[in-house]
C-alpha cells in the first residue's frame, strides 16, 4: 500500500492475498479454545436448542435427590438425612452414565465425522493436547453436574438447620471429601466415556457403547456376586464401575468401607483397592485415548 | 407389510458387525446360567432363575437394549444414513414401510432374546424347566419386544436422538421412576412384560410377583403398540428432508 | 419488482397445454428465515436447469418438488396433483437425490432391482437390467455398491431413478464431482430422454453445465426466482444492460466512425485487432451493422456477441 505524497498521485491497492501479520496465539490458546468449546458443547451452548435438552434434563434429574432431601429436612421435625453427600452418587450413578453417553459423542464425534482432525493436528496443537483438552472439558462438565446438587444440599441443609453457622462449622470438613470424590468419579467416567466414543464417528454406536460399558458390567457383576461365593464373589464387585466408584466415595468420606448400603459392606475390600482399581482403569483408558489420536494420519 | 423392505431390513440389521455384537449380548445370560450351574450356590433355583436371570438380566437389561439397537436402526438408521429417501420415493404406502421395518426389528429382537431366554433358562433349571417359567418368560419377551421395537421405531422417526432418548426411558424412567412411583407402572414396558410372564407361568407367588396384572398388561401392550404404529405411520407420511444437521 | 415475460418461442417452458409441473406462489420459511420466497413457474417436456448460487434455495425447491418438503405456502403440483403426501405419484417421476449414500451391502444390480420391485414393476429383473445398461454400469453391477467410486454411485442412483421409465426426472446436483467422461455420458443420456418427450429438471451451480445441457433455465437467487425461460431470451430482456459485440473487419477505424453515427450504438472501442461495440438494442444493431459496413465499403470478418453467455446473464441477475 503506497501513501499519497504532496503531489496528487494515484495508487493501486493490491487487495489480493494478504499474510496475517498479527499476534499468533500459541499452543496454550489452542488447548484452551478446544477445552472451552468442548465444555460449551457438552451442554449444547452455542448450538441448536435440541442439543441442550438432553444434557440439561439429565443435569436437572441429578439435582432431584438433593431437592427431595431438602424437602424432607424442611418438613421433618428432627434432622433426618436420607440423602447425604457421601451416598449421593449411589442415587444418580446411572444418570451420570447417561450423561456421559450423551455428551462424549458430542465432544469427539463431530471432529471424526467431518474429518477435521488432520486440520487440527497440522497446527501447533499436539495430539496429546487435543485429547487432554477434550478430557478436561468432559471432566469439568461432570464436575458441574455433580457438584451443583452437593452445593444445593450443603447450602440448603445449612439454611434448614436451626443454627446455620454451627452447621457450617461442624460440616465444613466435608467439603474436601465432596470435591475429592466428585473429582475421582469425574476422572474415571470421563476417561472411559471419551475413549469409547473416540473409537467411532457414528453417534449411535458411541452412545450405545458408553452406556453398555456401565450397564452391562453392572449387570454382570450383580449376577456374579449373587451367584459366586468366597473370594470370587468379593472380587467380582470390582467388575462393576459403579461399585468401584461407590466404594471409593465411601472410603474418601469415612476412611473405611462399612457402608450399610448393598453389597459393599459384606465384601470387605480395602478402600485402597477401590482407589487402585479406579486409578488403573482411568490410566489405561487415558493411554488408549492418547493412542487413538496418535493414529490419525495427517 | 412389504416383503421387499422386510428382507432389506433384515439384511441391514444382521450385518456382520452388529450381529456379532448382539450375539455376544445374547450369550451373557447363557454364560451366567452356566456359572450358576457350576458354582451351585445356596439359593432356590427357581427364584434365582426368575429374579436374577430372567428378570434381572434379560428383561431389565438385554431385552430393552437389543430392542433399542434394532428398533432405532431399522428406520432411524436409514434416515440418518440418507438412504431412507430411496424407500420413500416409491409408490409404497407409508404404513407398509413402517410395518415391514417393525416386523424385521421385532423378529430380530425376538429371535435373539427368545433364544437367549430359553437356553439360559433351561440351563439354569438343570434341563427340566418347571412351572412354565421359561415358556412364560419367552412368550412375554416376544410380546415385550413388539412393544419396545414399536416405540423405538416411532422414536427414531421423530427424532435423531432416539437412541439416547430410548436409553433414558429404559434406565431412568423404567428403572428408577416406576420403582419409586408405583402408579407409573402402567407406562413401563418392563412391567407389561413381567405381568405377562406372571400370567403364563404357574410358579408360586413366593417365587415371583409382578406389579401389573397379566390381563391388564396384555391390553396395555396391544394399545401401546397400535398407538406407536399409528403415530409412526403418521410421522413418516410427513417425512421431510430438512437442512442437514 | 416488475417481471417481464419471455415471449413464447420454440423452447418456451410453459405451454398452453397442461404443464407437467406447476409451482404456484410457493414459499418456505424456517422460523424467521425465508428460504423460498413466493416462487411460481411451470415446466413442460424438455430439459430445464435450475441454476443458483449455493444457499439460494435450489435444494429446498427440489425437495418440495419431489414431495420431501412441505411448502409453507402455495402449491406444488405434478400432472395436476399435489406432490406432498402423495406416494402414488412416484410412479410418474424419478428422483436422483444429492446425498452420496447407498446401501453398501447391496450390489449395484440389487440396488436397481430393489427400486424396480418397490415400484411394483411386472418384470423387475428385466427393467433393472435395462437400467443398468442404460447407465453403463454392467461391468460393475455385481460388486457391492459400498465400493463404488463417486461417479459410479451417481450413475447407480440415476439407474434406480429411471428403472420405471418415468415421464419426469428430477436430479439434485447430478454433476457434482463427476469426471468429464461421466458428465458427457450423463448429458447424452439426458438429452436422449428429453428427446423422447420427458420432462427433466436438474439443479446446478456450475454455469457451463447448465449452458450446455438445458434448453431453459430457472435462475434462483436468495430464495427468489430471478429469471425463467430460455436464457437467450432472458438476455434480450435485460434492456438496461448494454449488449457488447466484437467485430473484426478490413478497416476497423472506418467502420467505427460509421457505426458511432448509428442510433442503436452508444459505445465504440478499438481493442487491438478488434472493435468492441456497445449497443442497447440487440435486434436493431444486428440488422444495422452489415448495412453500415457495406455502405462504408468495409468487409466484416467477424461478428460475435460477447456476453451472450449464461455467465454474464447470471452475474447480472445475481448482482441485481
Amino acid at each position: 500500500m503506497s501513501q499519497s505524497s504532496e503531489r496528487a498521485t494515484g495508487s493501486i491497492y493490491d487487495l489480493g492475498y494478504r499474510r496475517y501479520e498479527g499476534v499468533r496465539l500459541g499452543r496454550q490458546h489452542a488447548v484452551a479454545a478446544i477445552y472451552l468449546q468442548g465444555l460449551k458443547g457438552a451442554f449444547g451452548i452455542g448450538r441448536r436448542t435440541s442439543s441442550k435438552i438432553i444434557p440439561i434434563v439429565l443435569a436437572v434429574i441429578v439435582l432431584i435427590p438433593a431437592a427431595i432431601q431438602l424437602g424432607i429436612a424442611a418438613l421433618a421435625p428432627r434432622d433426618i438425612s436420607v440423602i447425604k453427600p457421601e451416598n449421593y452418587f449411589g442415587f444418580v450413578d446411572i444418570i451420570l452414565a447417561l450423561f456421559c453417553a450423551a455428551v462424549a459423542p458430542e465432544l469427539v464425534g463431530r471432529d471424526q465425522r467431518t474429518r477435521t482432525l488432520s486440520l487440527y493436528f497440522s497446527r501447533s496443537l499436539l495430539r496429546s493436547d487435543y485429547a487432554a483438552a477434550k478430557f478436561g472439558a468432559l471432566v469439568t462438565a461432570l464436575l458441574i453436574v455433580m457438584l451443583l446438587p452437593q452445593v444445593l444440599l450443603f447450602g440448603g441443609s445449612a439454611l434448614a438447620s436451626s443454627d446455620s453457622w454451627a452447621y457450617l462449622q461442624d460440616n465444613w470438613h466435608q467439603v474436601a471429601p465432596i470435591v475429592g470424590s466428585a473429582l475421582g468419579i469425574a476422572l474415571f467416567m470421563a476417561s472411559i466415556s471419551l475413549t469409547i466414543a473416540a473409537q467411532t464417528p457414528r453417534r449411535a454406536y458411541a452412545t450405545g457403547g458408553v452406556l453398555a460399558f456401565f450397564v452391562v458390567l453392572h449387570a454382570v457383576a450383580a449376577i456374579l456376586t449373587g451367584t459366586l461365593s468366597g473370594d470370587y464373589k468379593r472380587y467380582s464387585v470390582l467388575l462393576d464401575p459403579f461399585s468401584i466408584l461407590r466404594g471409593l466415595t465411601v472410603w474418601v468420606f469415612r476412611g473405611n468401607v462399612v457402608d450399610a448400603a448393598s453389597n459393599l459392606a459384606e465384601v470387605h475390600l480395602s478402600g485402597w483397592l477401590y482407589l487402585l482399581t479406579a486409578a488403573a482403569i482411568t490410566a489405561v483408558s487415558l493411554s488408549l485415548l492418547y493412542r487413538r489420536y496418535q493414529r490419525v494420519e495427517t | 407389510m412389504n416383503a421387499t423392505i422386510f428382507v432389506l431390513t433384515i439384511r441391514q440389521l444382521l450385518g456382520r458387525r452388529r450381529a456379532l455384537l448382539m450375539a455376544a449380548f445374547g450369550l451373557l445370560p447363557i454364560a451366567a446360567a452356566v456359572i450358576f450351574r457350576m458354582s451351585s450356590p445356596d439359593v432356590d433355583t427357581q427364584r434365582w432363575t426368575v429374579m436374577v436371570l430372567l428378570n434381572g438380566l434379560v428383561v431389565t437389561t438385554l431385552l430393552p437394549l437389543v430392542a433399542l439397537v434394532f428398533g432405532t436402526s431399522a428406520m432411524g438408521g436409514e434416515i440418518e444414513d440418507g438412504t431412507a429417501v430411496y424407500l420413500l420415493s416409491k409408490p409404497v404406502p407409508r404404513w407398509q414401510v413402517v410395518t415391514a421395518k417393525l416386523l424385521a426389528a421385532w423378529l430380530a429382537t425376538s429371535l435373539l432374546v427368545g433364544l437367549s431366554t430359553v437356553i439360559s433358562g433351561v440351563i439354569a433349571m438343570n434341563g427340566t424347566p418347571q412351572d412354565g417359567i421359561v415358556s412364560g418368560f419367552a412368550i412375554a419377551m416376544v410380546l415385550g419386544a413388539l412393544v419396545y421395537t414399536a416405540l423405538f421405531v416411532l422414536l427414531s422417526i421423530v427424532t435423531s436422538r432416539a437412541l439416547i432418548g430410548g436409553l433414558i426411558y429404559v434406565f431412568f424412567w423404567e428403572s428408577v421412576v416406576t420403582t419409586i412411583f408405583a402408579g407409573t407402572k402402567i407406562f413401563s414396558v418392563r412391567q407389561y412384560t413381567l405381568g405377562v410372564a406372571r400370567l403364563i407361568s404357574t410358579a408360586s407367588a413366593k417365587t415371583f410377583e409382578a406389579r401389573l396384572d397379566g390381563n391388564e398388561a396384555l391390553w396395555l401392550m396391544a394399545g401401546v403398540s397400535l398407538l406407536a404404529i399409528f403415530l409412526a405411520v403418521r410421522q413418516l407420511q410427513r417425512f421431510e428432508i430438512g437442512e442437514s444437521t | 419488482m416488475t417481471t417481464t415475460e419471455a415471449t413464447p418461442a420454440s423452447s418456451q417452458p410453459a405451454s398452453p397445454a397442461r404443464p407437467t409441473m406447476e409451482v404456484i406462489n410457493v414459499s418456505r420459511w424456517y422460523g424467521n428465515v425465508v428460504a423460498i420466497n413466493d416462487i411460481s413457474f411451470a415446466l413442460g417436456p424438455g430439459i430445464t436447469g435450475l441454476l443458483g448460487p449455493n444457499g439460494a434455495g435450489k435444494s429446498t425447491l427440489l425437495h418440495m418438488l419431489s414431495g420431501f418438503l412441505e411448502p409453507s405456502n402455495g402449491r406444488v403440483e405434478m400432472f395436476g396433483q399435489p406432490v406432498w403426501r402423495n406416494p402414488a405419484l412416484y410412479r410418474q417421476f424419478g428422483l436422483v437425490p444429492e446425498r452420496e449414500a447407498v446401501y453398501p451391502f447391496l450390489t449395484g444390480y440389487e440396488f436397481v432391482l430393489l427400486s424396480a420391485r418397490l415400484h411394483g414393476l411386472a418384470d423387475p429383473k428385466a427393467a433393472a437390467n435395462r437400467a443398468v445398461h442404460e447407465v453403463d454400469l454392467q461391468d460393475a453391477q455385481h460388486r457391492a455398491a459400498g465400493g463404488y467410486s463417486k461417479g459410479m454411485k451417481q450413475r447407480l442412483k440415476v439407474a434406480a431413478a429411471i428403472v420405471h421409465d418415468p415421464p419426469v426426472l428430477l436430479l439434485d446436483e447430478p454433476f457434482n464431482g463427476a469426471d468429464p467422461r461421466q458428465r458427457l455420458h450423463l448429458m447424452d443420456m439426458l438429452r436422449r430422454m428429453s428427446a423422447e418427450g420427458r420432462t427433466i429438471l436438474f439443479s446446478s451451480h456450475i454455469l457451463e453445465e447448465v449452458e450446455r445441457l438445458a434448453e431453459n433455465v430457472l435462475v434462483i437467487v436468495s430464495g427468489r426466482l430471478a429469471a425463467s425461460g430460455n436464457f437467450h431470451e432472458i438476455r434480450k430482456l435485460m434492456i438496461d444492460r448494454p449488449h457488447t459485440f466484437r467485430l473484426r473487419s478490413s478497416d476497423n477505424r472506418r467502420l467505427a466512425a460509421a457505426l458511432i453515427a448509428e442510433e442503436s450504438v452508444f459505445g465504440v472501442e478499438l481493442e487491438g485487432e478488434r472493435l468492441s461495440i456497445q449497443t442497447a438494442d440487440f435486434g436493431r444493431f444486428a440488422l444495422a451493422a452489415p448495412r453500415v459496413a457495406k455502405d462504408s465499403g468495409v468487409t466484416l470478418l467477424e461478428f460475435v456477441p460477447t456476453d451472450e453467455s449464461l455467465e454474464s446473464v447470471f452475474s447480472y441477475l445475481v448482482g441485481r
